[in-house]
């Protein structure tokens, strides 16, 4: 039998938990009526380490309000957690949309995330920036969505070209692919599969892995039995380090001149930082890397004000690969809103299809469904590192561009095997 | 029919009525987005209640049939265009038949054993869909539902009334169950399983028996996911949250009746929902855990148990 003082205290603690969640919630409305930027973030589960991401809009929205607003009116962002579930983003964007009264959309992190809110969006016909979903709007084909990633047109299959532009001017006529069995490097490695079949060259070797392989020295050695020229990896930060451990432990043939691709880990601070030296000689996707080709006064600045406040909450420190395209999203939204003269998701759109916009990025237009109509993903190699001081990577010369041509700031150092003990 | 079997009837007949009513009167769509995710779980925990409440055997792989459910019916739609009802059907079938298999794999292991080897079956299933292509493997699969019938203003209020009548469904299943023989048996099963035995209560049929319809119903609480989401992942589909929530809505309403994970699941959802969209979810994870240790540490019997003995005790 229940005592009536551990009824009250249940009663009290459910009550608790029940209270708080709309007495900590509750919003302050401001009077004005503001623009309201909705966005959901995956600020908690796996995706958790793209939650710098949200530095980045929210210095879009300080910069966007100091300098007046939009329209004259004040920029508000509403920001909800949708814990790397997609389970989450239904509800989440038809709260944005059907009681915050959003004007403008980003939608949430990944091409897993945002495909839940697609179908929304086009039935509902709204405006939206889209963050980092590789072929995010190709089976929609929504007329008011717009990449901030740089992606580039038919980004399925296209995006990681330029290892294999590299690869073909090397000569390479035999190519390894390995991939972790994820959504991300899968399309990674198929499309890879693909550009290296049209250049002509032959995949002697083809093997998808479990995510949680973390010995990778039987893989190591039957790509050095397949004999490649090249090895295009499309892996995940954990297995990036045991793959670039198992090649220093085991060792890779002389012939191989291009090593890397796809792999995700060697763009965060975490993993350069741990591996340090053992990255040399590397070539890699990025988004931004301080070379002289990319660092504008106005990248630098947004470099300077975002890296102590991820100091301070202790997220990626360097934030080259996310962060500045969050501020980009913000820049498309406002140049949309200040172009239009208007929230009208239509007139926005119609501005963005007909107009480059200049961001921190870089001028930035768009086709038809929304892609850079220049993919302008870069292939890095990683060069001179000397200890496992983070630092070094804010200079240049430390991760060369070798494509885009436009951006180039080196030639590719190879075979891998010199590049790496150079 | 016994009259409090007719008054839950009724009572039933009259929410699904209401919820059919609700769109029409209710204009804004996130409230049916919101309220299907809190039907699904009150689905999920009511039949995740079947084997883990009545029969005492703790199923850590609640989203094992979830996610074969999702995954069916997102199949069966986009291969072969079936509608959706036909979709729900397939997959409380597949969820009653994987049910079975995997009664008779694990039901000779008790306890901790059990649950261990029942969250084998998440990671068995996920690991299937990721290397099957047809099923999109991990890059998922989009899954455009079919346009609503004229009787529902839009995909989000025919969703949430589809859902409404898979829980409906579940929770009289559910109810049938505890008041027949096969709940005595489980019943019995939870008490000791030895003595049920000697008894003459044929326990591993039994057993069987709660898998398969446990099975079906959480494999049902799957099915319309697809159309809900557009869009379905091994990861979201076989998510631990939802083992997890399975496990925690029925402990904090109650294992013992139908009314104990209704209860717990229309609490928890509601309050997770809330939290999604007021407070960060580090926050909503904590009120979660607080709830539960406040019902573990004063109310092991949940709320259900609660009311009953203070009814009881009023009574007295």
């Amino acid at each position: 039998m229940k005592t009536r003082r551990e009824f009250h205290k249940l009663a009290v603690a459910a009550a608790a938990g029940l209270a708080a969640p709309a007495i900590l919630g509750r919003k302050a409305f401001a009077q004005d009526k503001p623009i309201r930027v909705g966005a959901s973030v995956s600020l908690t589960g796996p995706l958790a380490s793209t939650k710098n991401g949200l530095i980045g809009y929210e210095l879009w929205r300080d910069d966007v309000n100091a300098a007046g607003g939009l329209l004259g009116r004040k920029v508000e962002l509403v920001i909800y957690d949708d814990q790397s579930s997609a389970a989450n983003v239904p509800a989440i964007y038809s709260k944005l949309v059907d009681v915050d009264a959003c004007d403008v959309l980003f939608s949430p992190y990944g091409a897993n995330l945002s495909a839940p809110v697609m179908p929304f969006i086009k039935q509902r016909d709204l405006f939206m920036i889209g963050m980092f979903g590789l072929a995010g709007n190709d089976v929609a084909k929504h007329d008011k969505f717009f990449h901030s990633g740089p992606w580039g047109p038919n980004s399925g299959r296209d995006w990681a070209r330029g290892f294999f532009d590299l690869a073909k001017a090397q000569g390479v006529a035999k190519i390894a692919i390995i991939n972790a069995d994820l959504e991300f490097s899968k399309n990674a490695a198929k499309g890879g599969a693909e550009v290296a079949k049209e250049y002509g060259m032959e995949v002697v070797f083809n093997q998808s892995y479990p995510p949680n392989t973390s010995d990778f020295s039987s893989i190591i050695r039957n790509i050095n039995a397949a004999d490649p020229d090249a090895i295009f990896i499309a892996s995940y930060p954990a297995d990036s380090t045991a793959i670039i451990r198992g090649v220093k432990e085991i060792g890779i043939s002389d012939k191989v001149k291009l090593f890397g691709g796809a792999m995700i880990g060697p763009q965060y601070g975490a993993l350069l930082g741990s591996l340090g030296p053992e990255l040399n000689g590397l070539v890699n996707s990025h988004t931004f890397v301080p070379e002289p080709t990319m660092q504008t006064p106005a990248i630098k600045g947004f470099f300077d004000r975002y890296t102590p406040i991820a100091v301070k909450q202790g997220v990626e420190p360097l934030g080259f690969y996310i962060p500045p395209f969050y501020y980009v999203a913000g820049e498309l939204a406002a140049a949309a809103i200040k172009g239009s003269n208007s929230v009208d998701p239509a007139k926005m759109a119609e501005f963005l299809h007909a107009n480059t916009v200049d961001t921190i990025a870089g001028k930035i237009a768009f086709n038809e469904i929304g892609d850079w109509k220049e993919r302008r993903v870069l292939m890095v190699q990683l060069r001179g590192i000397e200890g496992n001081d983070l630092e070094q990577f804010r200079s240049p010369g430390r991760q060369v561009i070798l494509d885009p041509p436009s951006l180039k700031t080196g030639d590719l150092a190879a075979p891998y095997n010199k590049a790496r003990t150079s | 029919m016994s009259r409090n079997s007719a008054l839950f009837l009724i009572g039933v007949a009259v929410v699904v009525a209401l919820g059919f009513l609700m769109p029409w009167v209710l204009k804004n769509p996130f409230y049916f987005f919101a309220g299907y995710v809190v039907l699904q779980y009150v689905t999920i925990a009511t039949g995740w209640n079947i084997l883990g409440g009545y029969a005492g055997y703790i199923n850590f792989g609640a989203a094992g049939f979830f996610g074969a459910g999702v995954y069916l019916s997102a199949f069966l739609f986009t291969t072969f265009g079936l509608p959706l009802p036909l979709c729900i059907l397939a997959a409380a079938v597949f969820g009653a038949i994987l049910g079975v298999l995997m009664g008779y794999l694990t039901l000779r292991i008790q306890g901790v054993y059990f649950a261990i080897a029942t969250l084998g079956l998440v990671v068995v299933l996920e690991t299937i869909v990721h290397n099957i292509s047809a099923l999109g493997g991990a890059s998922g699969m989009a899954v455009y539902g079919p346009r609503p019938p004229s009787w529902s203003p839009g995909p989000s209020q025919y969703n949430f009334t589809v859902m409404l009548v898979i829980a409906a469904v579940s929770v009289a299943l559910a109810r049938f169950v505890e008041i027949s023989w096969i709940g005595r048996g489980l019943r019995a099963v939870r008490a000791s399983e030895d003595a049920a035995e000697c008894s003459g209560v044929p326990t591993l049929r039994l057993k069987l028996l709660a898998c398969a319809l446990s099975g079906a119903v959480l494999a049902a609480a799957g099915a319309p996911y697809p159309f809900y989401t557009s869009f379905v992942e091994p990861v979201t589909a076989f998510s631990l949250i939802i083992g997890l929530n399975a496990i925690a809505m029925p402990l904090i309403g109650g294992t013992k009746s139908w009314a104990g994970p209704v209860l717990g699941a229309l609490l928890l959802a509601s309050v997770q929902q809330i939290a999604t969209v007021t407070i960060s979810s580090e926050l909503n994870i904590l009120f979660v855990g607080l709830v539960l240790i406040a019902f573990v540490a004063f109310a092991p019997g949940g709320i259900a148990d609660l009311f009953g003995r203070r009814q009881g005790r009023a009574r007295s």
